[in-house]
């Protein structure tokens, strides 16, 4: 630790040592699991990806199947479109939250039924909502019945695309209504123990609005939005299901290509779904790091709690 | 001490017998395969391990109510179910004990099996057999009819004896669509005529795939008589371009689709959905019986009909087969045999027990029987067995299946 800013005392050395280890100890069974079924699984991927089949020998090892999908047209339509995907979601469900949490700071810091109905999306799993939006935004979804039957438009056949559309509106809109719970959750938990004196001391000095939102607000929780946003991103950059049943058959997101070619009845093309999925962990894993980072800066600056 | 050394002795050489036991009952066994009277008297008081797909809690009260309980009544065979996720994991299982020349007792008796699997069993020698044709009921069975005699392109030369089928069939609703068009090519004239109004699951969905394969009969015009021509060995120049001209009909065909073929269902079910909420006219399922059960469901209105092209559809059937080493031979013959009898056939179609379609042929039946197949309650929109036999193809080898797979995503979804 080198980077140890000492407003607290430092315990001694073999304290701290000794925390350590039984730490380690504390955690080794669960660590243990971990590696072995998490890790495991990671390394036998990795060796199907890299060409190993269990009746050949090591042998025939090589890059070739991550090759193959680099060198695929589709693969960089297919990255394109899951990098659009989770960062429009992202960026929205980001920008909705900002004010909502402190629209709810405002009036209902402490309100239980708030906390508690922000939390109900929070248990609701993806497939539900994703299939709730088939039933009410497709083309004779719900709402175009309604719209039909109370002639706001003409017929349920003029209804706009809204599912499996070329624009992944439907996808986005599972994302960003499951995601902004989870960033305004977030948000409100540093922005409870943020204070108002910071924000007085700023009205005092005459600071607007605004300036006391850019200049105080957001530097506090910059480094929370920015992790949350992280994890929101690998999360929906990971993602199969909603995809899958809401994108269109051609072009596909990463996972929903390596699930089919995982699945293929040509045994062959699993080594390539493997070798995506790789891919795409690859991805996921490094915004993850970044976020942890700068999760770490903010603390290191003493911004957050 | 010495004591004790005697009795560790004849331990181990009674060992040594009830080791060496399977080996000379082994030896018994392990001769031709038996005529059907030796079957039945050597098969009372075996038991057999049928291992089967487990998934469905109306397929396993079947075997192990009914056809349990006739079982032990009739031959005193006792019926032991043994549900396995994946019948390919008991065929890596034979192919490895085959590896290791354990040629006698194992644990499989029966397996419920078709098509890719079953070319690596009689590809691997791993079955016992030909039996199926030493079994008194496959006598009505239509051992003519191609759907029947290969599996999935590969001959079945008694390795393995039919146990039901399943069969495409197009669905439609009479109030909507009075007239359904009757032939493929009508049918594709029909989607040209009135875009927007049909749609099949993507490939590599099961049903999806089906009717890429349907097309390509029609594309190959193979349909009248010479569907030969894709079973078994196929000249693969004929194949690539059969399979070119199904692309270019798939292609052309896009454009009138449900939203201009630029998305597609990615499942039967939402085909189904689409269907009936009336963005679509017409669906299709790979069973016979799915619209009369989507109408018992409340998912189809009453009006919804189903219909087989004239020049017939995609058939299969699924069979069991005995493992070249299994322990009760006999008493698995047996079974095979009663799988076929008329009345466990009827009991299997009954909506209520299983509703899977009967493998044997009515015109084969006696007439007692005809009459009770003929009454059987089979819901509204389901076509009798009759009709829908005379309408059947062959699958073709999984090989092309999975060529066309890949080419419909190359060359139709993606327009290469």
């Amino acid at each position: 630790m080198t980077g140890y800013k000492s407003s607290v005392p430092p315990p001694g050395g073999t304290g701290r040592k000794t925390s350590s280890w039984r730490l380690l100890f504390l955690l080794g069974p669960a660590l243990c699991i971990i590696i072995l079924l998490f890790g495991g699984g990671l390394v036998l991927g990795l060796l199907q990806a890299l060409g190993h089949l269990p009746s050949q020998n090591l042998a025939a090892i090589g890059l070739q199947h991550f090759i193959n999908v680099l060198q695929d047209p589709d693969f960089g339509k297919s990255l394109l479109l899951t990098l659009y995907i989770s960062s429009t979601s992202t960026l929205i469900a980001a920008a909705v939250s900002v004010v909502l949490a402190l629209v709810l700071m405002r009036w209902a810091a402490d309100s239980r039924t708030i906390s508690f109905l922000l939390q109900i999306p929070l248990t609701v799993p993806h497939l539900v909502i994703a299939v709730s939006v088939i039933l009410l935004l497709s083309p004779a979804g719900l709402f175009s019945r309604l719209f039909s039957t109370l002639s706001i438009i003409p017929a349920s056949s003029t209804f706009p695309l809204l599912v499996n559309d070329s624009w992944g509106i439907g996808i986005l809109t599972v994302y960003i209504w499951k995601e902004i719970p989870f960033i305004t959750f977030m948000l409100l938990s540093v922005l409870k123990n943020m204070g108002t004196e910071l924000l007085e001391a700023g009205s005092t000095l005459n600071a607007s609005k605004f300036q006391r939102f850019s200049c105080i607000t957001l530097p506090i929780i910059a480094p929370s939005l920015g992790s949350a946003c992280l994890i929101v991103f690998a999360f929906t950059f990971g993602a199969f299901e909603v995809p899958y049943l809401l994108g269109r058959t051609y072009p596909l997101v990463l996972p929903v290509w390596a699930y089919k070619n995982y699945s293929d009845i040509d045994l062959l093309a699993r080594p390539e779904g493997i070798a995506i999925g790789l891919i795409i962990a690859v991805i996921v894993t490094l915004s993850i790091i970044f976020s942890q980072l700068m999760l770490h800066f903010g603390r290191r600056r003493g911004l957050t709690i | 001490m010495k004591k004790k050394v005697a009795v560790l002795s004849r331990c181990i050489f009674l060992l040594l017998i009830l080791l060496a036991l399977p080996v000379f009952t082994g030896a018994v066994t392990k001769k031709e395969v038996l005529t059907w009277d030796e079957a039945v008297k050597a098969a009372r008081g075996q038991t057999v391990d049928w291992y089967m797909w487990g998934g469905s809690p109306a397929v396993n009260q079947y075997v192990n109510g009914y056809l349990a309980t006739e079982l032990k009544k009739e031959y005193g065979i006792t019926l032991r179910q043994v549900p396995v996720k994946d019948i390919a994991e008991v065929v890596g299982k034979l192919v490895v004990e085959k590896q290791a020349g354990k040629d006698s007792s194992g644990s499989v008796d029966l397996m419920w099996i078709n098509g890719e699997n079953f070319r690596t069993c009689k590809e691997h020698k791993l079955l016992h057999g030909p039996f199926a044709d030493k079994l008194p009921n496959q006598q009505y069975v239509d051992w003519s009819n191609l759907t029947v005699k290969n599996d999935f392109g590969t001959p079945v030369d008694g390795m393995e004896s039919p146990w039901g089928s399943a069969q495409v069939v197009m669905i439609y609703d009479s109030a909507r669509t009075p007239q359904p068009p009757r032939s493929v090519s009508a049918f594709i004239e029909w989607i040209k005529t009135n875009p927007g109004r049909f749609t099949y699951p993507a490939p590599p969905d099961f049903t999806g795939s089906v009717f890429v394969r349907q097309i390509f009969y029609h594309a190959t015009g193979s349909v009248d008589g010479s569907v030969n021509t894709w079973q078994g060995d196929y000249p693969e120049p004929e194949f690539k371009k059969a399979a070119d001209a199904t692309y270019a009909i798939l292609g052309e065909l896009k454009q009138s689709l449900w939203r201009n073929g630029e998305t597609y269902p990615e499942s039967p079910v939402r085909m189904n959905t689409l269907f009936a909420d009336g963005e679509i006219d017409f669906s299709f399922s790979y069973h016979q019986g799915e619209a009369s059960r989507n109408i018992l469901d409340g998912i189809f209105p009453e009006t919804v009909r189903t219909f087989v092209f004239d020049e017939g559809t995609i058939t299969n059937t699924h069979f069991v087969a005995i493992p070249y080493n299994a322990k009760d031979k006999a008493a698995a013959m047996v079974v095979a045999n009663f799988l076929l009898s008329p009345e466990a056939q009827l009991k299997k179609a009954m909506p209520d027990v299983w509703g899977d379609f009967s493998a044997l042929s009515p015109a084969k039946l006696p007439a007692p029987w005809q009459e009770k197949f003929k009454t059987l309650p089979r819901g509204t929109a389901t076509l009798g067995d009759a009709e829908l036999q005379a309408h059947q193809l062959p699958e073709p080898p999984s090989k092309i299946l999975v060529e066309l797979e890949k080419g419909w995503v190359e060359h139709v979804l993606k327009n290469r």
